[in-house]
């Protein structure tokens, strides 16, 4: 394209000072659009207010439902689980995840001394099952899921607790404790749930093909956290996890 | 016999029987270990554990079992805890003491205040198999170990004891 001289392009405007013209059409397109994006978000948080309104009841009953109906809230930026007061506080939802969190720290800390800290999500519901906790939402009884538990953590963790989530294999499991862990140990721990039962620094080397060196840095830890523990048996070692021995292990 | 003794999970936790080297994992070890001795000798009435008898150093169904460095490991926390007591110093036999010695003591005071018995008498027996004993922790308790808790009450300067015609009649004044 040829350049125009004379009246047309930046320059020219430059100099003759129109820019101002146009950063302020820029700026209004701007408005326009936010404004508009801000219209449809109001828009879609009527329409969920609505929802929620309608349909409480089921979110308060039917675990699944209220994990879908939370998936809705989270790209608007709603957070029904605010203890402010708000409009949603009517759906007691900051209460419910609250009380949970708070049992499901209580368990975590509980086991801590046997498993070391970290403890799948399963054996969590299995001892409030066992101990037949229950949790209300909005004044019924509920049943909650691990997508509940999952959430609750969440909270926790906004708390600064330490509390979080971490996956192995495909188990999600609740880390009590500041302890990092990184993908060395994740996989080790796996290794080990795979394996059902004791696992030896050799079989790790073999499975995932590390060097000795890394093997036992990765172990040293898990031992040294307590989420290990060695058994000796005939002349070899093994290492036990508790958070991944046996479904319902208990100790 | 030892069917009617249901064995904790952590029994078949082959780690169980390996001393671990972490040390709050051992703290952890011992505490079950302790656990289980006084809940089997407590169940099954046994009152006195045989070291080199005693069927728990052994779970056959996972193949483990401890070693004999391992049971004395074992056998000196659990006398050091208070809830077990060598009967000579060979240390091959072990008296179970359900409750220790020092909370029976407490136990025995407490009671003794509250019933009026400062600056007055009562006979060992009474204190195991009296009529004002009911519900007490020390009812029906072994006259061993009754004992053992007056006699920490007598180190304290709480009582003090005389003998009487039988060693049941045998009394004590509470302070």
């Amino acid at each position: 394209m040829a350049h125009r001289r004379g009246r047309a392009g930046i320059g020219a405007l430059k100099k003759k000072g129109e820019t101002s013209k146009f950063t302020k059409k820029a700026e209004e397109i701007k408005t326009t659009s936010l404004k508009s994006a801000m219209e449809t978000v109001k828009q879609l948080e009527i329409k969920l207010t609505k929802f929620a309104k309608a349909h409480h009841k089921t979110i308060a009953k039917d675990p699944a439902f209220r994990h879908k109906f939370l998936s809705m809230c989270a790209p608007l930026g709603v957070d029904p689980l605010t203890t402010k007061k708000s409009f949603w506080s009517f759906l007691q939802m900051g209460d419910f995840y609250h009380e949970l969190a708070v049992k499901v720290a209580e368990v975590c800390f509980a086991y801590r001394s046997r498993n070391g800290g970290i403890m799948s999500i399963k054996e969590v519901q299995s001892v409030l099952l066992r101990r037949g906790t229950k949790f209300r939402l909005n004044e019924v009884v509920t049943n909650y899921s691990a997508d509940d538990i999952v959430v609750a953590i969440g909270k926790l963790k906004q708390l600064g607790s330490g509390f979080r989530t971490v996956k192995v294999g495909g188990t999600q499991m609740i880390l009590s404790v500041p302890t990092e862990l990184d993908n060395d140990h994740v996989q080790v721990i796996q290794l080990a749930q795979n394996a059902g039962g004791g696992i030896t620094l050799n079989s790790v080397s073999d499975m995932i093909g590390w060097e000795d060196d890394r093997v036992k840095r990765a172990m040293d830890l898990l031992l040294s956290e307590g989420m290990a523990w060695i058994d000796r048996y005939e002349g070899l070692e093994y290492y036990w996890f508790p958070s991944v021995w046996k479904d319902s292990f208990v100790m | 016999m030892s069917d009617s003794f249901k064995f904790p999970e952590f029994y078949s936790f082959p780690p169980f029987f390996t001393i671990q080297p972490n040390l709050a994992t051992r703290e952890k070890q011992m505490g079950l270990w302790r656990e289980l001795i006084l809940s089997y000798h407590t169940s099954l009435k046994i009152k006195t554990l045989i070291v080199h008898d005693c069927p728990l150093w052994k779970n056959d169904q996972i193949g483990r079992e401890l070693n004999p460095d391992d049971v004395k490991t074992v056998m000196n926390d659990f006398v050091k805890s208070g809830h077990g007591e060598w009967e000579d110093d060979t240390k091959t036999r072990c008296r179970i003491l359900w409750r220790k010695p020092e909370q029976l003591a407490a136990d025995i005071y407490t009671w003794a205040e509250a019933n009026g018995y400062i600056n007055s008498v009562c006979t060992v027996y009474e204190l195991h198999s009296g009529e004002d004993v009911n519900g007490m922790s020390f009812e029906g308790a072994d006259e061993q170990l009754l004992r053992r808790a007056l006699a920490i009450l007598e180190q304290k300067g709480k009582c003090t004891m005389f003998k009487g015609d039988s060693s049941s009649e045998d009394g004590i004044k509470f302070f």
